[in-house]
């Protein structure tokens, strides 16, 4: 896999290379997959950043802790019912004590939800390659096209440097 | 932005790179601690139990002590970490890794002491509910249990809240490392990339994350107090110990807190990171937590002398006159008397000022907890059976290792993980406008934001 | 109809002996815990004798309480097992589990007769005397709790007996080493359930009232006592 990017200073440059390459995308025939921005830190407050915005994982993380609070509570229910065992006077099956099993088991349902969801939707791990150049560790934005088409590169190249990028890079192999 | 945002880099990576002889001394301090520890522990399972300092009717004194003291220390991650992210103060971002880890790591001893303390530690993993042929089957009346379970999850919880954030500074470590170290960094970053979808999946997870790790944390010590409180043991059948001990595990996390920032601070050279203004802020809350902590001793107290129940009298007196009265009163004066005056002061609320405000508190909570444990246990209800508790050395050994685990566990992460959140100290220098986030270095003016 | 073994101690008769102590020892397999660990606070009596003073010489006055396990029927030692090692039977008795123990003395601490006792280490018999352990009875290992079981032992073997014989189980029958030894007999054990037994016609006693029993612990045991010291002295 071969990369072709642009470096730029800040997240104003990123958000016009990424309109570029976005509305250029049929004539430079780019799949929307293709267009990678990477950065260094979250960018809130622009396009290319808040299009990314998803609220699913707090559905997943309610949904997961509905399962906890239900598996907590059969664990204790089921339980003590089958193995009946009787101790200082209290019932089989108190709400009070099972109740605080069930809530732990709620936030573990919610935690490990979240985790999942989050390794899902971010793609980790993912040790398969990935674009990446020190400059963005030292605060740039990398806005590019994965596996750009022949002979289409001086052009992309152009544009990429039309909206002001501090460098342009080609790399032939991605990062592993 | 680009020279500051660089530095961040270059400044937070550096202790990953570089060590100083300072650094392998107290390495070899600590692990020599944790091996005496474990020397003691071993001796502990060969002889029996008997080599503790416990009797009738003191059946946990230090090893509950020092359960309740560390998990309590947990709280600082919790609430700088997960509160301050949620209210979006700002401050917090230099703060929240060296918080987190406290959290985590006090945690694993908190969660390592009751292993260790049982008569037949082999045996431990009866708590957990596993089909067993044997009918061996955890008890969910239990406070024990509920412990189990709350520990566990806050385990896993401030685990997954102390690794997620850490996701993009592992890929920051492994873009510039090379060799062994790049591929180690890789697997821990589980191939990162730092996509705009990839950030905006970390952070609903990290907002999740804080909403759902307060109440746990919440539910952790006042489960741990629940261990006194549902017996009914005198001066520990109170309704005010789950509050009260969330608030003085609050307490002592942030003194914690503030310790370990001010040796960061000095020893890894982050000047420039960890400044006035957060020890200030942090001096402040634990102020704040000083004031709690005084008006829930005291409402503990006041309802204790009022009620004038002999059984509880009995226990109330040893504390503030008789045997343990020196213990109860230094107490009061390292959790109140000494840190107030220099947290409220604002000329001796400096770095110095909340260190040694903060190391009193840490002191002073490690007896408060001894002080709840001890003295009820040594007079319950029938005056025969009264008894006293002296600590032996293997109790002594073993507490003096859990903070030389504690210490090899913080050295070590300091030299594999950024102790200070690379990326979101570079968000705090996007949306800072006006004051930089980071003071500049000498001769060096701090560029303020987007050009 | 289920037997609820239940026990009378008549503090009128009881003299502070402490035969029911030795014999306590004797039956259950406890070890002495010699005089260096005595001094620390670890010995082991199932039952024991709390003497409490009052005055001063020429003339003080000593009551003599024994303490044993008190079957609670809401016992407090019970709940807070995390392994079920304390659990309630159906036959009224609080039961240890030594099996299942693995030592967090909970149990010990909640228990407000401080009943319990824990083995801090392995149990050890100057010689000769490993030689007279009772086989019907298990030997403690350390990191286990323990606590008077009743003798346990004993009400099961009459049980079975009774039962190999196809009868109902008679009062006096059998009962707990301490009642057994008792040379007063201040010390009634028998089934709470039927109504013609001893110890159910005491424990209904005018004279009758229940160690800490404003805690709601619902001891078993009932202590019988004519009034206070003072009374006593004038009476």
């Amino acid at each position: 896999m071969k990369a072709l990017y642009g470096l730029y200073v800040d997240a104003a440059g990123a958000q016009r290379a990424f309109d570029l390459l976005r509305s250029a995308s049929s004539e430079l025939k780019l799949r929307s997959q293709q267009i990678v921005v990477v950065a260094g830190e979250p960018h809130e407050g622009y396009e290319f950043f808040d299009a990314q915005a998803t609220s699913t994982p707090y559905r997943w993380a309610v949904l997961g802790a509905a399962v906890g609070g239900t598996a907590g509570y059969l664990l204790t229910t089921l339980s003590q019912k089958s193995y009946p065992i009787h101790t200082g006077g209290m019932s089989l099956t108190p709400a009070w004590t099972n109740g605080i099993i069930v809530y732990e088991m709620i936030m573990l349902g919610a935690i490990l939800t979240t985790l999942v969801v989050l390794l899902i939707g971010a793609g980790l791990p993912n040790f398969k390659g990935v674009i990446a150049d020190p400059e963005v560790g030292k605060g740039k934005i990398l806005v590019g096209v994965v596996d750009p088409p022949e002979g289409l590169e001086p052009e992309l190249e152009r544009r990429l440097q039309q909206a002001g990028a501090w460098q342009v890079k080609r790399s032939a192999t991605l990062q592993p | 932005m680009q020279t500051t945002a660089e530095q961040i880099e270059q400044d937070l990576l550096r202790p990953l790179f570089h060590s100083s002889g300072k650094y392998w001394i107290a390495v070899a301090i600590a692990t020599s601690l944790l091996l005496a520890g474990v020397a003691a522990f071993g001796y502990q399972l060969y002889a029996g139990i008997g080599v503790w300092g416990l009797n009738s009717p003191v059946f946990w004194a230090f090893d509950i002590t020092n359960f309740v003291f560390w998990i309590g220390i947990s709280h600082a991650g919790t609430l700088i970490s997960a509160i301050l992210r949620l209210t979006n103060a700002t401050w917090r971002r230099p703060v929240t890794r060296c918080a987190e880890a406290i959290t985590v790591f006090s945690v694993l001893i908190g969660a390592i002491i009751p292993l260790c303390h049982i008569g037949r530690p082999w045996l431990a993993y009866w708590m957990i509910p596993y089909p067993s042929e044997r009918h061996i089957w955890p008890n969910f009346r239990s406070p024990l249990a509920w412990d189990f379970f709350a520990i566990s999850t806050y385990l896993t919880g401030s685990t997954t809240f102390l690794y997620l954030p850490t996701i993009p500074d592992f890929a920051a470590v492994r873009d510039v490392s090379t060799g062994l170290r790049k591929k180690i960094y890789r697997v821990l970053a589980l191939g990162w990339q730092g996509t705009p979808r990839q950030w905006q999946r970390l952070e609903v997870a990290m907002h999740i994350m804080a909403v759902v790790i307060v109440p746990v944390a919440v539910s952790v010590h006042t489960i741990v107090s629940w261990d006194f409180a549902m017996t009914l043991v005198p001066m520990w059948h109170s309704s005010i110990f789950g509050p009260y001990f969330v608030a003085g595990a609050i307490f002592s996390g942030i003194a914690a807190l503030i310790l370990a920032m001010a040796l960061l601070r000095k020893f890894l050279h982050l000047e420039q990171y960890l400044r006035p203004i957060h020890f200030e802020n942090l001096g402040k809350l634990l102020l704040t937590m000083s004031l709690l902590w005084f008006y829930f001793t005291f409402a503990e107290r006041l309802t204790a002398w009022y009620g004038n129940s002999p059984p509880e009298m009995a226990v109330f007196w040893e504390s503030i006159r008789k045997n343990f009265a020196p213990l109860f009163w230094t107490m009061v004066v390292c959790n109140f008397i000494i840190p107030v005056p220099i947290l409220a002061i604002k000329r001796l609320r400096t770095i110095t000022g909340t260190a040694i405000a903060s190391a009193t508190v840490v002191v002073g909570m490690w007896l408060e907890r001894f002080l709840i444990v001890v003295p009820a246990l040594e007079h319950k209800f029938l005056p025969y059976s009264w008894g006293t508790y002296r600590p032996t050395w293997v109790e002594d050994t073993l507490m003096a290792s859990s903070f030389g685990m504690m210490a090899l566990l913080y050295l070590l992460f300091s030299k594999f993980v950024p102790m200070i959140s690379i990326w979101e100290m570079k968000v705090g220098l996007q949306s800072h406008a006006g004051v930089p986030m980071v003071a500049p270095a000498e001769g060096q003016v701090a560029l303020e934001g987007p050009q | 109809m289920a037997h609820k073994w239940g026990m009378v101690v008549d503090l009128d008769r009881c003299t502070g002996c402490e035969a029911c102590v030795v014999a306590c020892h004797a039956e259950n397999n406890i070890p002495t815990a010699g005089e260096d660990q005595a001094a620390r606070g670890r010995a082991k009596h199932w039952i024991r004798v709390e003497r409490y003073w009052e005055g001063d010489f020429p003339n003080p006055r000593v009551r003599f309480q024994p303490v044993l396990c008190q079957q609670c029927d809401e016992a407090p030692c019970e709940p807070v097992c995390p392994t079920y090692a304390s659990y309630h039977t159906p036959e009224g008795l609080n039961s240890q589990v030594y099996n299942r123990c693995i030592g967090t003395r909970f149990c010990a601490n909640a228990c407000p007769y401080n009943v319990r006792f824990f083995n801090f280490y392995n149990p050890e018999w100057d010689k000769p005397l490993q030689l007279q352990l009772n086989p019907d009875v298990s030997v403690r290992s350390v990191g286990v709790m323990e606590k008077c079981t009743f003798c346990v032992q004993r009400i099961k073997a009459a049980e079975i007996q009774a039962e190999a014989e196809k009868r109902e189980l008679k009062d006096g029958e059998f009962t707990t080493a301490c009642a057994q030894s008792c040379p007063s007999k201040a010390l009634i054990f028998g089934d709470l359930n039927d109504s013609a037994s001893e110890v159910a016609r005491l424990a209904s006693s005018n004279r009758g009232t229940k160690l800490l029993g404003e805690l709601g612990t619902k001891p078993n045991v009932t202590y019988l006592e004519r009034g206070t010291w003072e009374d006593a002295n004038h009476g």
